[in-house]
């Protein structure tokens, strides 16, 4: 039987050998797709990737705002019920695991793959980003995979790695990318972006101070940590000694937004207006929270009418998970009447999607100024955010706004300047980071009136994600157990 | 060309000669079979002569001949018998049976084989079988009628689209569907689509990849093997014309609650597209906006009470008219066949349309030792149907019709151009979605496609015994089509929750190409007095060219006028490319021993442009056993049995991959360039560096049985399947950075038995009875996938989808499911008395435990009734479209409990860990209307339906004129139908929305469907043939 087939075998092949020709089918190079790209075809894309999760309807700025009690729903719509429930299921905003790993975090690997001291920019650039968006994973899900994360057909099911042990990965990380971006000054015929780094235009000097900055934010976030605050200072201390300093400018992403198809600016592409300039449904569907319009009416707050859009009828608020819209007045919540997001949050379709606020970063700084990790002045840091987020809004009024005597508004009227500094930092990050002022109010509390939503069966709501069910189809065998989304909280918060 | 050209009007040529007769005698007989029943439509031929009649339903035939000439009676499946014309002008004639099991079939590469050779398993199904009810499409005619075979619907619309699928799926990513081969040349499944069904001599179905061997990789799914009209066996000249023309109407609607109408939380709304008011009390009350004083239109006023059939009102009653003329002939040496066919469809759907254009001419001729054959086909057709991305919600129509209350009389707003008609955008009742008339008028699909598949060949006997033939085939076609929207904005005050919609218009063209060439050299010898040998050599090539191209651009400029031009913005444009190689060598040999033992060899080695140039070629084998018990021992052939046949064989096919798959690329990310600014994604494939081909090795045990002189025959086939080194896309952990990682895993194996049982149950003068019953059970079993993997993501959206399951059948479905306690009691929350959502679990599988399939036709006089019906049973899929409507509040189920709280049936608390008490007071939270939308509709469980399904596919009532009342005119045969389509479907209780067999993909997501399809339908008409 074997040697019938191997003649045949041998008959058959010596039959072709006689007829075709090697080339003959060396076709199966794809004229469609590019097999390779250089870096600055790479990093705008992962830019605008950055942007879109950021700031795209149900991205992370906009569950912050949800989860925060900054917005609600306007009658006319069922949109938010998932998250007026806590519905926190694996499918439940799973784009920011989904989308974070196999698209963002895909791209800038990308640059960091490159080989050749040339790219040391990209890669330096790749690594910051890289940290940015890890820590906002670990912020939310805990554990996460990383030290395996993003080998793709290496290793198709990374295990998970400890989330303090990442975050200490990160900061190393960022020095990393500090270091890089000093020796690759010195590499002859290295590449320096241009407009293809829509961040900061090839500023190098300006990504040194966002890494910092994001370092900032990652030691902030973890400096209630027992026993953690000898390492917070040794890394403070390692900031101050490399000496770039921090970026106290909104750091922002405009890789050349404008009024055309797909190039809209994405908050407003998803809250603002299409292509042809008509409303959007996500701006009819969204509107604020009777909560946060009293806020800032009781605390004369000059950002009321550019956060939130003041209807003829004057501010309205719809209560999240209100369910009788019509009672006792028909109609009472229409989009027409009820205050949706406000034109210093929604500017046009070019504005610049914001991925780090000064407002921010001033207020991370008060803090560590506060628990004594830097030497900055706490007040002159907490009155620089308010005013930085004055100025992002458009508003006016802001030092006569924080002179005021009102707790969590005057510095000097509010006896907890922790709160003070977090309820101030929720207001900076408010339709903007607001996914921030989560975490923050995960791990502190405040601010501590946001109410609840009627349609919630929980005592709080949730302080984490749970992780998407994508992993549990496809990393089972690494996948934690699902901890309880309501009371098992991130490591930094215990 | 030139040549082809003149080869075409040689054979024309050949035809033309001989329509001359000279003055004659009228014989006329009877044709009869051994036990004296009629047989209708034998053929009765002047030998020599191109002149020829046939039988008449009594068996009672009349020709014009000369003394001497040779009268030739035939009848497929006996022996043919030629008689002398002499003195006497009445010949009765009794055909004897040939062993049928004997008959030649058609095998891979048009090779001609005697049956009872075969190694493996092939069901063969004729012309007439097929044509019953004037099918537009031959894959609908198969359906129930193969052993092993499955259909599905992916669009049943007027250009319905279909997948074959034979025993099951075998490849987790890679192309189930089975190989379609016309005249000798691979096609595809859309030459299949087009071709004309009257058109078709034959279909043999090879099921499995050891009857489908030669073929290669492309045959590792079984192949169809379609034969169109020679007219070899039609007698001198024929003209016949074929008319069909059918309705189609809605058959059933998802059965909803007509209880509760318009409006929201218990309120009445009367802008609401939702069902969620209170409960209907027949009252006079708003819908639509209130309009302002002096506007031309009264607000509009209903009674609040369900209108009936409001939704089916909506659609039209479809029409098709068939019309195919044909002609044909044949003379010594020579035949042809020609025909021109017309299908002009309009659809349930208003405005949809479908005309198609057939024409066909095959041709052979005998020049010595040298046979010429053409077969060639060129279709055009044309379509007109409403667009799927409708409204500011780009849904499809029948989302439209859905979201209607049910006291909305839909049918009423088709006035939707009208400014001062309800129906218009502005005055329209429904504040969130559009009137469908409106989507109908303003949506549209426009396209046209052309196709030619043609093949010539020719056919040397080098010798008595040696043959060479080679074919050259072609497929090709091209397309175009444009798809726009028309933009439409609102009154604020009429429509204030409208969001406008924008317009868009995009062009398309492709094109493709397919060559085929095939040589086969074909040798028969004896070895020694009771071994002789058919040998085959053989090679093939195939080149396969595609290339399509997209323009869209938006926000035009100019209402109405639908060109890329008129875009504003950047337009997105694509092109795409594509080229595969491949070639292969194979041999064959059948040894026989004493004519009742066969042994079949073969082999075939394979090359391939597509997987790396180191790895590019494979060799597989084939080897199979047939035993002919009845010739080997005669002395068993007794009053009962008349023939057994057993076979075994066994192949090994390997399969290749797609073009361009074996690289990681970048594609240009959606909306770069910003200005000067290009950028670049990684796509989300992994690919793995070591990919390889991969593995189908298939046993089958077959056995044919006949009864009973033939009356009664039995084939049944087992068989096993074993897929390794499966090339997959796996669902890699989006962590790893990839969404997709294309790798050679795992093993798939199944197995299947196949029965189809023939036979004639009554026969007597005038009447007889015939039923042919099949059935096919199969399963497919994921045995292992990879290190650390144990399921593959087909398809899915997160709470419900597609799986490949290690230890599971395949394809299984997964949904949300309720939370359970161990005794599989629902788990509610405490606080709320809500059931909770659990984990994605498994659902069941996707494709059927088994198909029972049966045909039966009575024969009275010169009726004939046939019918075919089909149950698929074992399977589950997945209703979109209720899980769509449990926001509308149109289910069933939002009306179980009248809209109040209740406690949930057979529940429990937990109320410690582990610890479940029955729940027996805490009761559901907002059962008027939040339960239903948010908790009831997050548990897709509830969705997941049993897909179990009984359809009367086929009913058919024929008369046949008889052929002494057409004695005197110029007309051979009259046959008149009356048919009818899917005229009955039962489907079990729990599934009250749609047809199971509905798919949204054509891919292995098989068990997604509802919504993306127009309701199911069912057709009935009449069909008359003429031929003179």
């Amino acid at each position: 039987m074997k040697n019938i087939l191997t003649t045949m075998k041998t008959l058959l092949v010596l039959l072709v050998l006689g007829s075709c020709s090697d080339s003959y089918l060396d076709v199966n190079v794809d004229p469609n797709n590019p097999i390779s790209v250089s870096p600055d075809l790479i990093l705008p894309v992962a830019l605008n990737y950055t942007a879109g999760l950021e700031e795209r309807d149900r991205g992370q700025n906009h569950l912050g705002n949800m989860f925060m009690g900054a917005w609600s729903q306007s009658d006319g719509f069922s949109w938010y019920n998932d998250e007026f429930l806590y519905l926190v299921t694996p499918s439940f905003y799973q784009r920011i695991f989904d989308t974070t790993y196999g698209t963002i975090l895909k791209q800038y690997k990308g640059l960091e793959v490159l080989e050749g001291a040339q790219y040391g920019n990209y890669q330096a650039i790749s690594k910051i980003m890289q940290a940015m968006h890890f820590q906002i994973l670990v912020d939310t899900y805990g554990d996460v995979p990383y030290s395996e994360a993003l080998q793709r057909g290496g290793n198709p099911t990374p295990k998970y790695d400890d989330a303090e042990t990442i975050y200490d990965s990160l900061v190393n990380q960022l020095t990393d990318a500090i270091s890089l971006i000093t020796a690759t000054a010195d590499v002859t015929g290295a590449l320096v972006p241009g407009d293809d780094d829509g961040v900061f235009n090839g500023d190098m000097t300006k990504w040194k101070q966002f890494a910092n900055s994001l370092k900032l934010r990652i030691l902030v976030r973890q400096s209630d940590l027992a026993g953690k605050s000898t390492y917070i200072q040794e890394q403070f201390n390692a900031i101050n000694a490399e000496g770039s300093g921090y970026m106290t400018d909104d750091v922002t992403i405009n890789i050349g937004y404008s009024q055309t198809e797909s190039q809209q600016n994405p908050k407003w592409n998803g809250f603002g207006e299409d292509v042809s300039g008509t409303k959007t449904l996500t701006n009819n569907a969204t509107c604020a929270t009777p909560y946060v319009l009293d806020r800032l009416t009781s605390t004369n707050d000059g950002r009321l009418d550019l956060l939130f859009e003041k209807p003829g009828t004057g501010h309205l608020g719809v209560v999240q998970g209100l369910q009788e819209y019509d009672s006792p007045v028909v109609d009472q919540y229409v989009p027409d009447l009820v205050s949706n997001i406000g034109p210093g949050i929604l500017k046009g379709p070019n504005q610049d999607a914001v991925i780090y606020t000064a407002a921010e970063a001033y207020f991370n700084l008060a803090e560590a100024a506060l628990k004594g990790f830097i030497a900055n002045d706490a007040q002159t840091m907490y009155e620089s955010g308010i005013t930085a987020s004055f100025d992002y809004l458009g508003a006016s009024g802001a030092s006569n706004y924080y002179a005021q005597n009102i707790p969590t508004v005057g510095w000097a009227a509010s006896t907890n300047k922790l709160e003070a500094i977090i309820v101030q930092k929720w207001l900076g990050v408010m339709g903007i980071n607001a996914l921030q002022s989560w975490f923050d109010f995960n791990r502190t509390g405040y601010p501590s009136d946001v109410p609840m939503s009627l349609l919630s069966t929980k005592p709080n709501r949730p302080v984490r994600l749970a992780y998407p069910s994508s992993e549990l189809t496809a990393n089972s065998n690494n996948l934690p157990t699902q901890q309880d989304v309501f009371s098992s909280k991130i490591f930094w918060a215990n | 060309m030139k040549t082809k050209l003149r080869i075409i009007l040689t054979l024309f040529l050949a035809f033309t000669v001989q329509l001359s007769f000279a003055q004659q005698l009228t014989v006329t007989g009877n044709v009869t079979d051994d036990s004296g029943m009629p047989l209708i439509g034998a053929t009765i031929a002047i030998a020599g002569t191109s002149t020829g009649t046939s039988s008449d339903f009594d068996g009672n035939y009349s020709i014009k001949a000369n003394q001497g000439d040779v009268l030739s009676f035939s009848y497929v499946g006996y022996t043919t018998q030629d008689v002398t014309v002499g003195e006497s002008s009445t010949i009765n004639v009794t055909l004897l049976a040939d062993n049928t099991l004997e008959e030649v079939v058609v095998t891979a590469y048009g090779i001609q084989r005697q049956k009872k050779t075969l190694t493996y398993q092939a069901e063969a199904v004729g012309s007439k079988e097929l044509m019953k009810v004037a099918p537009t499409r031959a894959a609908s005619a198969l359906a129930g009628k193969v052993a092993g075979m499955q259909i599905n619907v992916q669009s049943n619309g007027v250009n319905p689209t279909t997948q074959i699928l034979l025993r099951g799926l075998r490849s987790i990513s890679q192309n189930n569907s089975a190989l379609i081969v016309i005249d000798g040349s691979v096609a595809s499944q859309g030459a299949f689509d087009a071709l004309n069904p009257n058109d078709i001599e034959s279909i043999n179905v090879l099921k499995g990849a050891t009857a489908a061997a030669l073929y290669g990789s492309a045959a590792s799914n079984g192949a169809i093997l379609v034969e169109t009209k020679s007219g070899e066996d039609g007698g001198a000249f024929k003209i016949g014309i074929t008319t069909a023309n059918t309705m189609e109407s809605v058959a059933y609607l998802p059965k909803f609650q007509s209880e509760y109408g318009t409006g929201w939380q218990g309120v009445y709304d009367p802008v609401e597209n939702t069902n969620w008011g209170p409960r209907f009390d027949g009252t006079l009350r708003q819908i639509g906006p209130t309009f302002p004083e002096n506007y031309p239109l009264q607000t509009q006023m209903v009674p609040y009470a369900p209108v009936e059939n409001n939704l089916l009102d909506f659609y039209n009653t479809g029409n098709t008219l068939q019309n195919t003329l044909y002609a044909s002939g044949s003379s010594e040496g020579s035949s042809f066949y020609m025909s021109v066919g017309n299908q002009t469809t309009s659809g349930i759907v208003p405005n949809d349309t479908y005309d198609r254009n057939t024409f066909r001419v095959n041709a052979s001729k005998k020049l010595g030792n040298l046979t010429l054959k053409l077969a060639s086909n060129y279709i055009r057709d044309k379509q007109s149907v409403v667009g799927s991305t409708i409204g500011d919600q780009d849904r499809t129509l029948y989302w439209f019709v859905l979201n209607t209350p049910a006291n909305i009389p839909l049918s009423q707003y088709s006035d939707w151009s009208n400014p001062e008609g309800y129906g218009y955008a502005d005055n329209y009742y429904n504040a969130y979605y559009q009137n469908p008339y409106w989507a109908i008028g303003t949506n549209r699909v426009n396209s046209n496609s052309s196709r030619l598949t043609a093949n010539i060949s020719a056919s040397w006997d080098i010798s008595e015994s040696t043959n060479f033939t080679t074919r050259l085939g072609v497929n090709t076609g091209n397309g175009g089509g444009k798809n726009w929207r028309a933009a439409q904005t609102y009154n604020e005050d009429l429509q204030p929750a409208h969001s406008a919609v924008s317009s868009f218009v995009t062009d398309y063209e492709s094109s493709f190409i397919t060559y085929t060439t095939d040589a086969i050299l074909s040798t028969k010898f004896d070895i020694t007095k009771d071994i002789d040998v058919i040998a085959l050599l053989g090679a093939t090539n195939k080149t396969q060219k595609s290339r399509s191209s997209t323009i869209a651009v938006t926000n035009i400029s100019i209402p109405g006028f639908y060109d890329v031009s008129n875009g504003t913005g950047q337009p997105v444009v694509s092109v795409d490319e594509s080229v595969k190689k491949s070639y292969g060598v194979f041999s064959d040999f059948t040894f026989g021993y004493k004519d009742y033992l066969f042994l079949n060899l073969a082999g075939r080695y394979d090359f391939t442009s597509t997987l790396p140039s180191g790895d590019n070629s494979y060799f597989y084998p084939y080897a199979g056993l047939s035993f002919v018990a009845t010739d080997a021992i005669p002395s068993i052939t007794n009053g009962a049995l008349s023939y057994l046949k057993t076979t075994l064989s066994n192949s090994t096919v390997y399969n290749d991959l797609g073009p361009y798959l074996n690289n990681e690329t970048f594609g240009q990310s959606t909306g770069f360039p910003f200005g000067n600014l290009n950028g670049f994604f990684q796509t989300g494939t992994a690919v793995d560096s070591s990919l390889t081909k991969e593995k189908i090795n298939t046993t089958e045990f077959g056995v044919n049985a006949a009864f009973f002189n033939n009356r009664l025959t039995i084939d049944a086939a087992y068989y096993l399947t074993n897929s390794t080194d499966l090339i997959t896309f796996t669902t890699p952990s989006l962590s790893s950075g990839a969404s997709s990682f294309l790798t050679n895993i795992g093993e798939v194996e199944g197995k299947g038995y196949e029965l189809t049982i023939g036979g004639t149950i009554l026969k007597a003068t005038d009447f007889s009875w015939d039923v042919n019953v099949n059935y096919t059970a199969n399963e497919q079993k994921v045995k292992s996938i990879s290190e650390g993997v144990n399921e593959i993501t087909i398809t899915s959206d997160g709470e419900v989808g597609i799986f490949a399951i290690v230890g599971e059948d395949f394809p299984q479905m997964k949904a949300t499911s309720y939370q359970r306690d161990p005794q599989g009691r629902v788990i509610i929350d405490a606080a709320s008395g809500n059931p909770q959502v659990g984990e994605l679990k498994n659902m069941g599988k996707t494709t059927p435990d088994y198909i029972l399939g049966l045909t039966s036709t009575v024969n009275y006089k010169n009726f004939s009734l046939s019918a075919t019906m089909d149950y698929r049973t074992g399977h589950v899929y997945y209703e979109q479209g209720s899980d769509a409507m449990e926001f509308t509040g149109r289910s069933l189920e939002s009306v179980s409990a009248n809209r109040q709280d209740f406690v949930f049936p057979n529940s429990v608390v937990e109320t410690s860990p582990g610890v479940f008490v029955p729940n027996t007071n805490i009761p559901i939270t907002d059962g008027k209307q939040d339960y239903w939308t948010n908790t009831y509709n997050e548990i897709k469980e509830n969705y997941v339906k049993d897909a179990t399904a009984f359809k009367i596919r086929e009913v058919a009532l024929n008369y046949t004129i008889p052929a002494d009342v057409l004695k005197k005119t110029p007309v051979s045969s009259v046959n008149i139908g009356f048919i009818g389509r899917n005229l009955f479907t039962w489907l079990p209780a729990e599934n009250h929305f749609s047809d199971p067999e509905f798919n949204n993909s054509n891919s292995n997501a098989i068990g997604i469907g509802g919504y993306f399809q127009s309701p199911p339908t069912r057709s009935y008409g009449f069909s008359v043939n003429i031929e003179f």
